[in-house]
């Protein structure tokens, strides 16, 4: 008996804590359609602009505009679906020169740290994560919510240097005909889980 | 020398135009052909890249040449010929303008199908001239070497009627067209 009346305080003091750790991880989670969802990449060719997307990526959504410190991204992204729409290129950027996919077969953007910009639109404060390599990137991106707060698009972009992440070795560490900064944008229709 | 076509010969700008475009289509097979020799590379996308810049330079010089043509009214005479022969001359020039034409533009589409931008020397992006297709890049790709293997048949046919003109029949036909070179003086 005076071993349980010694849990109980132990017991209030975890159920207080409770609601503290889920305030925490308080963000809705989102699901991503893969159907209406875009990843795309712009690179310059010889002072022309070319485009591509990654099929398969997995975006890991906790995001609410008005909890923002409760929010995460998490996405990996599969580099062997890199397509550009042509057979040569992609098994290029697929190649140990480029993605590497052997050894480096995904790609991740991770990010837990917000900043609002504006009505409806923030920046995530992240780590890109290519082949070996990570670095600090900034993504702005616009948030929209349905009225019903059920789907919300996130769509955004940044501009990524390849060569801050070894995407591009040996002769192609030249930037005379690949260019070294690749637009990336995003697209997402999200569903509340 | 003078700039516009005369009665006796060719204007320095017709014949400038001729000669740029000869030359600027032997280099465009050269460079190719020793372009496919290449592993896929930095360099085999260099050399690609400049065929695809010249063929635009060549794409623009032909249709100079043919506004040329149709502003400056004034053409050599025509070499006394039976009409079968001034037929077959008319056709085979107007074949060579069609080709000169749809040679570049079938690289283009080849290009703009394999979502590749065509550039001029990287000054300027032409715009894509179909969406992006794997399938329809073959397609155009085999055009463009069909259209090439008609060009060059019809371009060798036309130096031989030109050279049977100024070797058998010694009239003026090759010569009006020939730089530095006046007509023969009568």
């Amino acid at each position: 008996m005076r071993r349980a009346a010694g849990i109980l305080p132990f017991c209030a003091g975890l159920a207080a804590l409770l609601p503290a750790a889920v305030v925490a991880q308080a963000a809705p989670a989102w699901t991503t359609d893969p159907a209406r969802s875009r990843l795309e990449f712009s690179g310059t060719l010889a002072g022309g602009r070319f485009d591509g997307r990654f099929a398969r990526f997995a975006p890991e959504i906790a995001f609410d505009p008005a909890d923002l410190a409760g929010s995460r991204f998490r996405v990996e992204i599969d580099t062997a679906s890199a397509d550009t729409q042509e057979a040569e290129r992609d098994a290029m950027l697929k190649g140990p020169d480029f993605f590497a996919v052997e050894r480096w077969p995904a790609a991740r953007f991770e990010a837990t740290r917000f900043v609002p910009t504006g009505p409806g639109r923030f920046e995530a404060r992240g780590r890109l994560t290519l082949r070996d390599l990570t670095r600090d990137i900034a993504l702005p991106f616009a948030f929209e919510a349905a009225a019903d707060g059920r789907t919300a698009t996130l769509s955004g972009g940044t501009t990524v240097r390849r060569l801050a992440f070894g995407v591009g070795q040996g002769e192609w560490r030249d930037t005379k005909w690949l260019g070294d900064e690749v637009e990336v944008r995003f697209d997402l229709r999200l569903h509340r889980k | 020398m003078q700039w516009r076509n005369s009665l006796h010969g060719y204007g320095a700008v017709a014949k400038f135009l001729h000669w740029a475009i000869v030359v600027l289509i032997i280099a465009q097979y050269l460079i190719i052909e020793a372009a496919e020799e290449l592993p896929d590379g930095l360099e085999k996308f260099a050399i690609v890249t400049r065929h695809k810049s010249v063929g635009m330079l060549v794409l623009g010089l032909a249709l100079v040449r043919i506004a040329w043509k149709l502003v400056n009214s004034r053409h050599p005479a025509p070499v006394p010929m039976p009409q079968t022969q001034r037929i077959a001359a008319a056709a085979g020039h107007g074949l060579l303008y069609l080709l000169l034409l749809a040679q570049p533009i079938s690289g283009w589409l080849m290009s703009s199908a394999a979502n590749y931008p065509v550039t001029f020397f990287g000054l300027f992006q032409f715009p894509a001239l179909v969406g992006a297709d794997p399938g329809a890049h073959e397609f155009y790709e085999e055009v463009h070497e069909a259209l090439f293997a008609t060009l060059a048949t019809v371009a060798v046919l036309h130096a031989l009627a030109a050279f049977y003109h100024h070797f058998r029949l010694r009239d003026d036909t090759l010569r009006r067209m020939l730089p530095f070179v006046g007509p023969r003086r009568r």
